[in-house]
């Protein structure tokens, strides 16, 4: 297995252990900025990784700003650790950017990022 | 799929504007992800995410679907455990999420609140004014008000001591499938008798209307004392909570309990020392300090007839937090570190210990997973058995859930239908439409397909809810 399959399974083993209960929707900057969109959470960003690593979504510009508009700020994680999974959330959406962006900046499956 | 997504969003955008209007694929996935374990379809897939500020932008959206053809399905929050929030078509998704204004009116005895405001929310707002809102949900921290009162869940409060959300509705602005808004109930504390259809608007899931606006009564803040009793086996609290109704005893606003498995991973997630066996958790509410006391005192005296090895009124809030955020631990506990598949058994209370030893068996024979273990914990008071199957393992595949959510389901319904339950929290539709049909004769069903017609004819809202579709 190649570098980038070891981290797309780890991606995928992670976001498999959200139980999609939503308790980090609400602290989410970013969806509090938007009034409530829900992909601009981090729920919605790990959905939507997730979706996209089994090839059940397409890259495209909304899901990369989905991904990219994250703050990194961990309020998320705060939740996830007294409510969740204790996932680190954050982490995850910055390893799924790289994993993501690498092919792209290349070219391969979209001509800009 | 069909559908023009261009004309679609355009139609869309110019009801309720461009910032609110979603048909990326991203946003349509997000919306339609809920908490059921296995993958949302195709099927599922929203063709657009539409987020009204109001009922006239509702209403126009409504006469727009009906006008196309194109069901609607209503986003509170998404919490739902029985499937009500994923929807089972291709659909316009109706996000309440910017509908959440507040207004508390203490002259008049009540508040007025818009239906996306998440629940701990409101409960914020109102603790102002010392007052005190009748929904309890684990999921306050993102469940809506108008989820809550769609559904009419007190969620983990005994229904005997508090009763429902409905009970405590005014009244209600609604936009109807077809378009139209109409507002019903009264300004009056005092509720409307006789035919008035707040009362068959309230619980309809999302299937009879859309919920703008929720006036309720305010509730004086209870003064709250806390008990906890140590058990040898979950069999002793069964007892109690029977003893309790069969002895006319004045119900707690909340009786939680662990069972032995559930209790070791709580305490020991909080800190506490391994317990003996099972715990019982009960808040004594009354509207005076000396009146809740008294009753917090009578209520440990009645607990004698469980055999308790430990009972005792909590009076250090710290003590009290921990031992009464076990129960939340517990649940992170089993989601954490496994798959759980939850259901809920609301039996004949003189049943109840039957039916909490048939779910038992029930769970540990499953056969679409060979030896699950079994957890137990939850709102036994109520009386609700929540039954959990739980598999050491997240890594089981999408097929594998599937049959388990569906055999859990099947063979819990079999005990609502035994013991004469119905459900008390977590709504009717969606997942558990086979139920209805197994409990209840064919004109009962018949009965919820014609009110139905009799107000969406086209069948717009909430789609396949009623219908059962997974």
């Amino acid at each position: 297995m190649t570098e980038r399959e070891n981290l797309r399974e780890t991606l995928l083993k992670e976001i498999a252990r959200c139980r999609a209960c939503r308790f980090c929707v609400d602290v989410c900057p970013t969806y509090q900025a938007s009034i409530g969109v829900e992909t601009l959470s981090a729920f919605g960003r790990l959905q939507a990784m997730g979706y996209l690593l089994r090839r059940k979504l397409k890259f495209d510009d909304s899901l990369t700003y989905a991904l990219y508009s994250c703050l990194q700020c961990r309020r998320c994680e705060v939740v996830c650790k007294s409510k969740g999974q204790n996932l680190d959330i954050c982490t995850l959406i910055e390893l799924g950017r790289a994993l993501l962006s690498e092919p792209l900046a290349e070219g391969k499956d979209r001509e800009r990022i | 799929m069909g559908m023009d997504l261009k004309r679609l969003h355009k139609d869309l955008a110019k009801i309720a504007g461009e910032a609110h209007v979603f048909t990326d694929k991203p946003t349509s996935l997000v919306y339609a992800k809920d908490v059921m374990p296995y993958d949302v379809e195709e099927h599922n897939m929203p063709y657009a995410v539409v987020r009204p500020a109001g009922s006239r932008e509702i209403s126009r959206i409504l006469r727009y679907a009906n006008e196309k053809g194109i069901p609607v399905h209503i986003h509170g929050s998404g919490t739902s455990l029985v499937g009500l929030a994923r929807p089972k078509t291709n659909c316009i998704v109706l996000d309440m999420g910017r509908m959440t204004d507040i207004q508390i009116f203490p002259e008049r005895g009540y508040f007025e609140v818009e239906p996306g405001l998440h629940v701990a929310k409101v409960r914020k707002a109102l603790a102002r004014h010392r007052a005190m809102l009748p929904v309890f949900p684990g999921s306050e921290l993102v469940a809506t008000i108008g989820g809550a009162v769609s559904v009419n869940t007190s969620a983990h409060a005994v229904d005997a001591a508090l009763g429902k959300p409905g009970d405590y509705v005014l009244g209600l602005e609604v936009v109807l499938p077809t378009g139209e808004i109409i507002e019903t109930g009264t300004e009056s504390p005092r509720r409307p008798a006789g035919i008035e259809p707040t009362k068959f608007l309230i619980g309809s899931e999302g299937l009879f209307c859309v919920l703008t606006k929720l006036r309720m009564r305010l509730i004086p803040q209870p003064e709250m004392e806390n008990i906890v009793a140590y058990y040898g086996e979950t069999d002793h609290i069964l007892e109690t909570v029977m003893e309790m109704y069969r002895q006319g005893v004045p119900t707690p606003l909340f009786f939680e309990f662990l069972d032995e498995k559930s209790a070791r991973a709580g305490f020991d997630a909080v800190g506490l020392g391994e317990p003996a066996g099972a715990v019982a958790m009960m808040c004594i509410h009354s509207w005076s300090k000396a009146g809740c006391q008294e009753k917090a005192e009578s209520f440990l005296e009645f607990l004698q007839v469980g055999r308790p090895l430990q009972s005792k009124i909590v009076k250090d809030t710290q003590e009290w937090n921990k031992i009464w955020s076990s129960r939340a631990e517990a649940g992170n506990y089993i989601y954490r570190l496994g798959s759980t598949f939850g259901s809920e058994i609301t039996p004949r209370v003189d049943k109840l210990k039957d039916a909490y030893h048939d779910a038992k068996d029930a769970i540990l024979n499953l056969k679409s997973y060979q030896n699950p273990d079994f957890y137990s914990f939850g709102h036994i008071g109520a009386p609700t058995i929540h039954a959990y199957a739980f598999i050491p393992s997240k890594d089981i595949s999408n097929e594998v859930k599937k049959a388990v959510v569906q055999e859990v389901r099947e063979v819990t319904e079999e005990i609502n239908v035994k013991y004469g339950g119905c459900g008390g929290e977590w709504g009717l539709t969606a997942q558990r439409v086979s139920f209805l049909k197994k409990r209840y004769e064919a004109p009962y069903f018949q009965l919820l397909l014609n009110l139905k017609r009799a107000l969406d004819p086209n069948n717009i809202l909430n789609r396949g809810n009623l219908e059962g579709w997974v």
